[in-house]
């Protein structure tokens, strides 16, 4: 269904959005790096394809004159989502060019900000190109270089919110929410609908969990085991 | 979509241009060699480097910008309050603590910048990441902003769930450290830019402008006109006089200089500061009108005349200076404009026309000496009198007195006497003991109110027992124009009355007093003109002073003490009886003044007997002389219509001359019309027609 596949996308399309906000964080503090820089690239090639595959998806929806009155809602709350999606991408593109700017990686006097970050990110890359590893193979000046790549990204990007807006028309503010205020606290433990990060979640949650917990199940299989032999040994003596 | 932040042209003219300034400062900071050492903070597990103690941070500005103290701690509250930098221990606490705490540096995605203000999506989804976090448990203000945005937001809200989620666990792949990292920089960046309820919004810098303010806003048809205006306009900037910088330099440090030892700030004050030392002599010395100022306020008067005009000691001193020099009008009519200038508006048309009486017209009690020209100019912008109507005038006799009087009140015994009386304050003793029960016995200062009835006696008294000069004008009295003629006393004359020392002493034995150099005359004319209204029985006081007057005048030209009083009453009343009649007077092109202006240095004395407040017409003198008669037996009545009309006067030849209008012959009627016995006043020229009517 349409609606099905939509939605699918428009999940992976949120992933791959909150993984760049989190890398765009990082620029310019220490754990910034050319990795980094690659990533982001790669990160923000992948949101606007996703964005440009929702976008046809939806405006193929929406044109779409026969579809009865829920759906019709429920593609107009889609379509709220991706723009809102799309602005917030846009955003943190100008911002990530913007500090690129003013932080590039290779000139000798300036020093990066001592925010306290040291790790690296390429697991969140990893999340959101949805491969297992990321590979690099960029150049070691991408950090300029890229950014006049970005500044042409942002223009189509900006293009495409104007496309968007032009061919579809929405009313933003008929859209009702469809979870309640406080739905996110229920619905972290159990994953929901999402397809492709539910595995790596779990897992994830599983890993975060493992290590506490099997520490704490061997000490307690100790503690049980010397009990064991301790009663062995009374018995034994008595 | 949703209405982005519209930039306005603010990066035209950035409000927050000063983190172009901070972000520099920082970016110093971070200087492995020259910027600050950073140690690690340990958590409980983790363990996180970058963290800077307070005080390290403050060593590094002061060395760093080469300044104090106080001043390095206003910069490191500022870095802090915007964000730049963000406590560990106490995120709440916006301050730089000169001491160990720890401090840690935001990441740049975090700083504040006007391009991008914190949106409020950014804020939900931050929100619900926090109550994922810690769900559900969120502080008081954080739960309100959360329903607020749930509301305003509902549209977007299921994509603020779902980024919510999704970034809570993208961040999941991070390093522990890191995560944690990432909590600490994100409450701090919301704390500054959501703050709690009791923190300052230092974010807020106020309105966003609407339009670029550098571009040309006038977009108005390019018509003739406007192009024509500005020709006009470029022209007159090319004509500006222009001051080189060298001269303006100049002068403000001779002005400094001079006033150096005169500002209370730059040097003491004597005695002493009253705010220090509790004593308020320095206020009591330096009152606007005491009676004996000190040294340095004299001697500022010798600066320049405006430091003396602008000073009411100094004022008073000079106005005694004047009187003697027989021009006290000057400093009288300065002050009216500036009451007209700055008083109150309302009454504005009453202030123009007394000012007028008094000083202006023809025959005016206390004429002014202004070329024609500018009498021209005023004259008729007093037809519509507004604020600065008397500005040509008023900035004629400025210069006048500037050139003139003030070189000769410099040299003159008034002035060297008061610099001697002039005292000059002993420094307070400041007494050792700072008991408490040694307080000094404070009082209240005197009520404004009372102040100002006291001033105002003050100046009733002066006027009433101050030197006689004829050219006295009596302003602190409300000046009631129909009235003043019929006060006996001083007060309550309105500007009105010419010049009444301008007659030429009268012939003994002139009952009559023909002397009346026309001014009298139209007074009388007036007079009988008035309408009914005006009438006032006042008058008979008047008269009868008129009466005693002309008595007087008779007999000699100088008068005792006790009609001292009685005449300068009378001075005003007659002068105001002269210049009521003020219109006939123009209209016979009446050029008294001149004759006035040269005569009022004489003997005001005498005068006071020409005046003649009834007619001075030529064809009434047989009819005055007739009730001049009848006059002197009615002097002891107290009948104020008929000693008024009875004291005619003889109009010189010089006043014949005049044109005679329907008014004269109104006035023959006079003598008749007894009864109509009200004061004309100085009529106007651009008065109305219903005195007009009467006046002829």
């Amino acid at each position: 269904m349409g609606k099905e596949e939509c939605k699918t996308l428009l999940d992976a399309l949120n992933k791959v959005i909150a993984c760049y906000r989190h890398l765009v964080v990082t620029v310019g503090g220490t754990s910034d790096s050319q990795h980094l820089r690659e990533e982001l690239k790669k990160t923000r090639k992948k949101a606007q394809e996703l964005a440009v595959a929702n976008r046809n998806k939806l405006t193929t929806l929406l044109r779409d004159n026969t579809a009865s009155k829920e759906d019709r809602a429920e593609y107009e709350r889609l379509w709220v989502i991706f723009s809102t999606c799309v602005e917030f991408l846009e955003v943190d593109m100008k911002k990530t060019l913007e500090i690129g700017q003013e932080f590039p990686l290779n000139v000798p006097k300036r020093y990066l900000i001592q925010s306290g970050m040291s790790g690296g990110t390429s697991a969140v890359a990893a999340r959101a190109m949805s491969a297992q590893n990321m590979k690099y193979e960029a150049d070691s000046n991408i950090d300029v270089a890229d950014l006049k790549e970005l500044e042409n990204e942002i223009n189509q990007v900006g293009e495409l919110m104007m496309e968007m807006e032009m061919k579809v028309n929405v009313a933003n503010w008929t859209v009702e929410a469809k979870q309640d205020p406080g739905a996110e606290l229920k619905s972290t433990i159990s994953v929901g609908a999402s397809s492709v990060g539910m595995i790596s979640v779990n897992d994830e949650t599983k890993s975060a969990c493992d290590p506490t917990r099997v520490l704490a199940v061997v000490i307690f299989c100790a503690f049980l085991f010397i009990a064991v032999i301790l009663a062995v040994l009374v018995i034994k003596l008595s | 979509m949703t209405i982005k932040h519209c930039d306005y042209s603010q990066h035209y003219r950035p409000r927050m241009a000063f983190t172009k300034k901070i972000e520099a400062l920082v970016l110093e900071m971070q200087d492995p060699d020259t910027g600050i050492k950073t140690q690690t903070q340990r958590l409980v597990i983790t363990t996180i480097p970058h963290a800077m103690t307070g005080h390290d941070i403050l060593e590094w500005i002061i060395n760093r910008l080469q300044i104090l103290d106080e001043e390095a701690q206003n910069i490191g509250n500022l870095v802090v309050q915007y964000g730049y930098i963000y406590p560990l221990q106490e995120p709440k606490n916006l301050i730089l603590r000169p001491d160990g705490s720890l401090y840690r540096f935001q990441t740049p995605y975090f700083w504040p910048t006007q391009q991008w203000p914190a949106e409020e999506t950014d804020y939900a989804i931050y929100l619900a990441k926090k109550n994922i976090r810690k769900k559900g448990v969120l502080e008081d203000y954080e739960k309100e902003n959360y329903n607020i945005l749930n509301i305003r937001l509902n549209h977007k809200w299921d994509f603020v769930i779902m980024q919510a989620k999704e970034q809570y666990r993208a961040g999941k792949e991070r390093k522990k450290a890191d995560r944690v990292v990432f909590e600490f920089q994100e409450r701090a960046y919301w704390l500054v830019h959501r703050p709690p309820p009791g923190a300052p919004n230092v974010i807020d810098y106020g309105l966003d402008r609407f339009s670029d303010p550098n571009e040309n806003q006038v977009t108005q048809k390019k018509t003739f006109d406007v192009y024509r205006r500005e020709i006009i306009f470029n022209q007159h900037s090319l004509m500006k006089s222009r001051v080189k910088s060298s001269v303006s330099l100049g002068g403000i440090v001779k002005y400094c200089e001079q006033y150096f030892n005169h500002d209370p700030i730059m040097t003491g004050c004597l005695p002493s500061n009253p705010w220090l030392t509790d004593d308020t002599q320095f206020w009591d010395l330096n009152a606007p009108l005491s009676e004996v100022p000190t040294k340095l306020r004299v001697e500022r008067w010798t600066f320049s005349f405006r430091e003396l005009l602008s000073d009411p000691r100094g004022r008073q001193d000079f106005q005694l200076f004047l009187r003697k020099e027989f021009s006290g009008e000057n400093l009288a009519f300065w002050e009216a404009c500036e009451d007209l200038k700055y008083g109150d508006q309302s009454k504005v048309k009453e202030k123009a026309e007394e000012v007028y009486k008094t000083f202006l017209a023809p025959g005016a009690r206390r004429w002014i000496n202004i070329d024609g020209k500018t009498m021209d100019i005023t004259v008729k912008g007093l037809k519509h009198p507004h604020r600065y109507v008397l500005d040509a005038a008023q900035s004629h006799i400025y210069m006048l007195m500037k050139k003139d009087s003030y070189g000769r009140y410099m040299k003159s015994p008034i002035f060297k006497e008061t610099l001697n009386k002039a005292i000059l304050p002993e420094p307070t003793k400041i007494s050792e003991s700072k008991f408490p029960f040694n307080k000094r016995h404070r009082r209240s200062s005197p009520s404004p109110v009372i102040l100002r009835q006291l001033e105002q006696e003050a100046r009733a008294k002066a006027a009433a027992t101050g030197p006689v000069d004829i050219t006295q004008l009596c302003k602190f009295t409300s000046p009631i124009p129909h009235l003043t003629v019929y006060t006996g006393f001083c007060e309550p004359t309105s500007p009105t009355g010419t010049a009444l020392c301008d007659f030429p002493p009268p012939s003994p034995g002139l009952m009559t007093l023909p002397n009346s150099t026309a001014c009298p005359s139209p007074i009388c004319v007036a007079i009988e003109s008035t309408p009914a209204s005006e009438r006032k029985f006042e008058p008979s006081s008047i008269s009868t002073q008129f009466l005693t007057i002309a008595e007087s005048t008779e007999m000699s030209v100088s008068s005792d003490s006790s009609t001292a009083v009685v005449e300068e009453t009378k001075q005003p009343s007659h002068k105001s009886r002269v210049a009521l009649s003020f219109s006939r007077f123009l209209k016979r092109g009446c050029s008294n003044s001149p004759i006035f202006a040269t005569l009022s240095p004489k003997c005001p004395a005498v005068n006071s007997g020409r005046v003649q407040p009834m007619n001075g017409e030529p064809q009434h003198q047989p009819q005055h002389h007739h009730h001049h008669h009848h006059h002197h037996q009615g002097q002891q009545k107290t009948k104020k219509t008929n000693n008024f009309f009875q004291i005619k006067v003889d109009i010189p030849s010089e006043c014949r001359i005049y044109p005679i209008d329907s008014e004269d012959e109104e006035e023959e009627d006079c003598p008749n019309s007894v009864k109509n016995n009200t004061v004309k006043e100085v009529i106007c020229p651009w008065e109305t027609i219903t005195e007009d009517g009467k006046a002829g």
